[in-house]
């Protein structure tokens, strides 16, 4: 205590900047960990309120996936002993056509039996509502929305609203007030609820339900009711409690959660490297001082203890503080994801407030300490050993010793064949993972080494361009490799990270390109909602012969897709026209022929895989696939597998007529429009537009507005990548900063001797811009070197485990000379405050400095 | 060629410490004048003054007509480049750069052509007897050798004022005495106006003019 009163605190003072920078690294790395684990966390608990809160005194739920199923199974499933209340369920999201207020979650019930599962607490209604629930039945227009909906929105009971339906906008009159604590907070408030069979009507459900809500009787488990259901309905049903749906919807997420759980990992090991830096220079610039505490007796325990409490105290200060940063973003992230899968996975779910967890919140605190004090051991240690009689003589101790150097290289080499060992035998799950890791680790051991090698390399350039400044800039990074060699570690490893997730969205945008231009090749397309994504709203099949008489259409393929849950993993059934798709979409397979692929298909012989099926479900060519149906389990054997994004997660093709006789349903979600050659693409859109718009609410959207939002979509998802890029600057100035004010200090006396000498102000800022930039440079060159391995290692990483999507390696180059003018730009301005301080100050004290 | 009137330096520090009070000094064009005085006179901190590392906190200094203390940061830059060569106790050699590139340096901040910034620095080196040692860097060098290569830097645009602290001071004594001639024969060959800063009564022998400091004041200004 004495000792950090006497000696760490003056240092303290005296290097305030320098403390700041350091802690700074550690409110990066907590902060982006709190961010995106609390963001994740709250969209889930969001996800979870709305079905819960909707849920209600639900036991159980009876579904078939996103499909739906016939009016008559609420009859079987009423018939089961075991069941004492069932409750059928429409459910699905709409846009409101209020200006700010987006989509609405509506829920069809049967008013009559539901509010024995579900309490919706009228504040205000139609008095004769209250009593008799037949009057709400009565009014097909009648609707009831929550009080938190009504009061942003200026409604009241008998207010009129307007909701986009299947049908077109239609007007429906607010005839209560829902104040239920419970209900009111599902999907963020924006809740309604109307009659299930007007439901049925305006969301183009026919004679379908979405699910039906069970509670058991009195005295009987869930248990026992959930296999009584199962037993009664069979395979093709799912019989579930109401929290499964949060599983699947982590299922969906999964990818997602772990890119940003590896993304926030990231960003701690990075401030690990800060805080290395930091705790590395201020034991080389307190040698004298320790080697003055060892001659006067104290341990040299002592003197490591004095270098870990410090970090300690930098570590919990910079987490409490980076965890409050995190909390802070944390609202802003979620809402961010929240509205990309709502769009991109038609998920209902409405992030409004955060789920901060305690436990969440202190593990991210004691990582931030853990990674102060892993950071600063290594100096603590070497802090430790010093030899005072060499600690009180001057000379070079910047300088890494030769043994060091030597160790480092064999541990890298070492750790290099590791990682090539394990990349003959990928096919191990644990190999590809030791080898990503020892690969990394071998570059990070090598990083002083390479950063001598390029400063050396680079002076005689410099020498050429400034031959005083950049001299004296090089000779600076030259000299005194330990001060350089971190910041250049994490500005690598910062950059490493940015090149793995652009090139992985890089390869990403290709292959979605050139499944766009194979399988996305219609003129336009008629969907029922600007959401592509939705698959609540259905067109009834008639549809495509209506299109098919407009002038100038040649083709329509009909499509019905939906979500089921396949072995526990939610995947997309697509039911499409096989032989019509055939004849204008050409894409190379995967595995299997094409040609054989599409006939078996259209046969309904077999059903043909997405790349990521493939991968997720570990299915291969020939394997039967049972899919649960309302009229039993289809059985059917893939027959090809190609590359398809429908769904992330897994996309299986049937054909239409399979869709249609085993799920009894003749519904479509979108019509692929294809026009007649020499025909006027826009007229004939206008035509369908108005040949149909008196009699459905319709979307014709053109080839490219439909690649648009898929682009959209696609930039939505990879806006984490520009958070990445964010990091990387961030660092790049952090470490820079960090690692300039060190060396402005080491070189007082030197740049003294410049002025005193005639240099200009201007060229002694120019050094330190030098110096800034050239260690700029070296971090990008290591950085794409670690980044194009790092590339490789994603995309396994993808393949295996985030989505089991292939893609191929493409080297974001385009990305990669974006991010020079970004770094440099960066690295300049992390040395502005160095440079101004390197010209202020006392000359006379400068040439005196020692 | 070098003027002061009324100059003093006040250090604010946690006291103040008056380091130079109302200084009255005239130096001549050509001559080579020591100024002594204990430790604590103020002997740097009028050579700081003259050369234009430090500023005055009253008073003016003028340098071949200009008055220093109307200059800016880059002005005051300019004449100590172009009018002012520094020889300092401890030599100050970059110790990255070896003897050439330490002699050309001041020559690149002027960004005088490559070729030229050779043959100057190569001159210089010679003039100071060490056109042997070219690419040596200082740490292999003697203190008398770094001394020679201090002032042959200084001489990098032959300057026509030379300021010399404590040149001998971190020297043998035989070191020392090599350094003082090589100081003398330069003054002779090339006519500068040098002022050497000392506490040593030999090497203010060696000058025709002697000015002594105590306690800030000029008690004494003796011509030989």
């Amino acid at each position: 205590m004495m000792l950090l009163c006497l000696l760490s605190w003056p240092y303290l003072r005296r290097h305030l900047l320098r403390w700041i920078l350091t802690v700074a690294g550690i409110v990066l790395g907590v902060g982006v960990f709190v961010a995106m684990h609390t963001a994740n966390r709250s969209i889930f608990r969001a996800f979870d309120t709305t079905i819960g809160r909707i849920a209600g005194t639900t036991q159980l739920q009876v579904s078939a996936g996103e499909f739906g199923f016939d009016e008559s199974i609420l009859e079987r499933v009423q018939s089961v002993p075991e069941v004492g209340v069932a409750v059928p369920v429409v459910e699905a999201t709409v846009d409101t056509n209020i200006p700010g207020q987006g989509s609405i979650l509506i829920l069809g019930i049967d008013m009559t039996g539901d509010r024995s599962l579900r309490d919706y607490e009228l504040k205000d209604a139609d008095e004769a509502i209250i009593d008799d629930p037949l009057v709400f039945l009565a009014q097909p227009d009648s609707l009831m929305v929550t009080t938190e909906f009504a009061e942003r929105n200026q409604l009241a009971v008998n207010s009129k609203v307007q909701l986009a339906t299947i049908e077109g906008n239609r007007e429906f009159t607010i005839r209560g007030l829902m104040n239920s604590a419970g209900m009111t907070r599902a999907f963020g408030g924006n809740l309604a609820v109307m009659d299930i069979y007007a439901a049925q009507q305006i969301l183009g459900r026919g004679r379908r339900f979405d699910r039906i809500d069970v509670r058991a009787k009195e005295g009987i488990t869930i248990d026992d009711c959930q296999a009584a259901l199962k037993a009664a309905l069979g395979p093709a049903f799912d019989v579930d409690p109401p929290s499964a749906r949060g599983r699947h919807f982590e299922a969906l997420l999964q990818s997602y959660s772990t890119a940003m759980m590896i993304s926030s990992l990231f960003a701690l090991m990075v401030g690990m490297f800060i805080i290395y830096n930091s705790f590395a220079i201020a034991v080389t610039h307190r040698r004298s001082e320790i080697g003055v505490l060892r001659a006067l007796g104290a341990t040299r325990h002592q003197i490591q203890t004095l270098f870990l409490v410090e970090s300690i105290i930098a570590g919990t200060f910079g987490s409490i503080l980076g965890a409050s940063v995190g909390i802070t973003a944390a609202l802003v992230i979620a809402q961010w994801i929240s509205s990309v899968l709502e769009t991109a996975g038609g998920v209902a779910q409405r992030v409004s407030e955060l789920e901060v967890d305690p436990t969440l919140i202190a593990a991210g605190v004691i990582a931030g300490i853990t990674t102060s004090v892993v950071a600063a051991w290594i100096p603590a240690r070497n802090a430790a050993r010093v030899d005072p009689v060499q600690a009180l003589q001057k000379g070079k101790y910047q300088v890494l010793s030769m043994g060091e150097n030597r160790r480092r290289r064999w541990m890298a080499l070492t750790a290099f064949l590791m990682a090539s060992v394990c990349l003959l035998l990928s096919d191990s799950k644990p190999l590809f993972y030791t080898g990503y890791v020892a690969m990394m680790g071998a570059g990070l051991l090598l990083a002083p080494a390479l950063t001598l090698f390029l400063s050396k390399g680079l002076r005689p350039v410099l020498r050429r361009l400034l031959p005083a400044e950049g001299t004296l800039a090089a000779d600076s990074l030259v000299e005194a490799p330990r001060r350089t060699s971190a910041t250049v570690s994490a500005l690598m490893l910062s950059l490493a990270m940015v090149v793995g997730f652009g090139g992985f969205a890089h390869s990403f945008y290709s292959s979605i390109q050139e499944w766009m231009d194979n399988a996305l090749n219609p003129d336009f397309f008629v969907a029922p909602s600007e959401n592509l994504a939705t698959r609540s709203l259905t067109f009834p099949a008639e549809i495509s012969s209506v299109i098919e008489r407009v002038d100038g259409v040649d083709q329509v393929q009909v499509v019905r897709d939906a979500r089921v849950t396949y072995h526990e993993v939610p995947v997309m059934v697509i039911a499409i026209e096989t032989e019509k798709v055939a004849s204008t979409v050409h894409r190379t397979p995967v595995a299997g022929s094409l040609e054989e692929m599409n006939r078996l298909t259209a046969e309904g012989k077999g059903l043909f895989v997405s790349e990521s099926f493939a991968t997720n479900l570990k299915t291969k060519m020939a394997d039967v696939v049972e899919l649960p149906t309302p009229s039993g389990l289809l059985k059917l054997p893939i027959v090809g597998i190609i590359r398809d994004y429908s769904d992330l997660r897994g996309s299986l093709f049937i054909d239409r007529s399979v869709y249609r006789d085993w799920w009894k349903d003749d519904t479509v979600n979108i019509a692929r429009v294809y026009v007649r050659k020499g025909q006027n693409v826009e007229a004939v859109r206008q035509r369908v537009i108005q040949t149909l718009s008196s009699r459905y609410r319709l979307l014709v959207l053109t080839n490219r507005e439909v690649r648009d939002w898929i682009m959209k979509l696609l930039d939505q998802w990879f806006g984490m990548t520009y958070n990445q890029i964010v990091v990387a600057v961030l660092v790049a100035v952090l470490g820079i900063v960090n690692t300039l004010t060190v060396s402005i200090t080491d070189r007082k006396r030197e740049l003294g001797v410049m002025q005193a000498v005639g240099g200009l102000r201007s060229q002694i800022r120019w050094t330190v811009w030098i110096e800034a930039l050239t260690i700029g440079v070296i971090g990008l060159i290591l950085g794409t070197c670690l980044g194009a391995v790092n590339l490789y290692y994603t995309l396994g990483m993808i393949k295996r485990d985030l989505g089991g999507i292939g893609l191929d390696y493409i080297f974001p180059s385009a990305f990669m000379m974006l991010m020079v003018p970004i770094i440099l730009g960066a690295a300049w301005i992390a040395a502005l405050g160095p440079g101004e301080a390197a010209v202020r100050g006392s000359l006379v004290e400068a040439l005196e400095y020692e | 060629m070098v003027s002061l009137t009324h100059v003093s330096k006040i250090f604010d520090g946690k006291r103040k410490a008056t380091a130079l009070e109302d200084i009255d000094l005239d130096i001549d064009k050509g001559h080579m004048v020591s100024i002594v005085g204990p430790s604590g006179s103020g002997k740097s901190t009028l050579l700081n003054l003259i050369g234009g590392l430090d500023r005055p906190t009253s008073g003016d200094i003028q340098i071949d007509g200009e008055n220093l203390s109307e200059l800016s940061d880059d002005g005051l830059t300019r004449v100590r480049r172009d009018k002012i060569g520094f020889i300092f106790q401890f030599f100050n050699l970059l110790p990255t750069l070896n003897c050439l590139e330490n002699v050309a340096l001041p020559l690149h901040l002027r960004k005088w052509p490559r070729r030229k910034i050779e043959d100057r620095a190569g001159e210089l080196l010679n003039l100071v007897q060490l056109g042997h040692r070219l690419e040596h860097l200082p740490d292999e060098l003697s203190g008398g050798e770094r001394q020679r290569v201090a002032i042959a830097r200084a001489l990098s645009v032959y300057p026509p004022i030379l300021l010399a602290d404590e040149p001998t001071g971190n020297l043998d004594t035989k070191t020392g005495q090599e350094i003082l001639k090589l100081i003398d024969d330069l003054h002779a060959q090339l006519g500068s106006t040098i002022l050497i800063v000392t506490h040593d009564s030999e090497v203010a022998e060696r000058c025709s003019r002697t000015v002594v400091l105590r306690d800030g004041r000029i008690v004494e200004d003796r011509r030989q």
